[in-house]
């Protein structure tokens, strides 16, 4: 009883929180990035897909860690799944 | 695992379609929306329904491991070119005042690279569960 007391008032606490916080970033929204990346975009980088300018343009040194993820992931499942006497 | 025919049927007519398609969301990434990993993974799932068509064919995973690797250091290759033509690295390799559809060469091979990669690492993922299942 008490552990769903508690449960319930961590709940609350982090609605109230997370409320008040999203009411106060909505009423002063930074946009200069926004802006510069719709005016400068096209010319920039050659893509009129915006997403594509920034995760292959601005932003590949990120793009590369997140293709390198399926790497570490597929070599652990293999290395997990693999028979005792076979080398890949 | 018995596979009912109407399905192994549908997948035979499907299979090609859905290459075509990934290959479009691939190329087109810098165009339409899609890209590198939504088009691999449209691939890997043309290579998921194979299994269906041919459940029996044993394939070659060691290739697909090899190709993967393989396919990493090209896009860490193609991406570090930058640092000896504009003497930054990770970003395009074509100066920065050439013509914008000269740019977009360099999206394109990016995103094929990265959607070879990945398509490659999702069949592996799939292929060693099956295997394993077997």
């Amino acid at each position: 009883m008490i552990k769903k007391c508690m449960l319930i008032f961590m709940l609350t606490i982090l609605l109230v929180v997370f409320s008040r916080t999203s009411f106060q970033a909505i009423q002063n929204i930074d946009t200069s990035s926004k802006d510069y990346y719709l005016k400068n975009t096209y010319s920039d980088t050659g893509s009129k897909n915006i997403v594509t300018g920034i995760y292959l343009d601005y932003r590949l040194f990120d793009s590369i860690f997140e293709a390198s993820i399926l790497i570490i992931a597929v070599s652990g499942i293999i290395f997990m799944s693999k028979k005792d006497d076979e080398v890949v | 695992m018995k596979t009912s025919q109407i399905l192994i049927c549908i997948s035979r007519v499907l299979f090609p379609f859905i290459v075509l398609y990934g290959f479009y969301i691939t190329i087109n990434g810098h165009l339409t929306p899609g890209g590198g990993f939504q088009g691999g993974a449209i691939l890997a799932t043309a290579v998921l329904l194979s299994y269906f068509i041919q459940p029996e064919k044993i394939r070659n995973l060691n290739l697909l491991i090899k190709l993967e690797k393989y396919m990493f250091i090209v896009i860490l290759i193609v991406s570090s070119i930058s640092l000896f033509t504009r003497g930054e690295i990770f970003t395009n390799f074509l100066p920065i005042n050439s013509s914008i559809n000269l740019k977009s060469l360099f999206l394109t091979i990016l995103n094929l690279f990265i959607g070879i990669k990945v398509s490659t690492g999702l069949v592996l993922v799939f292929s060693t569960f099956i295997e394993e299942g077997k």
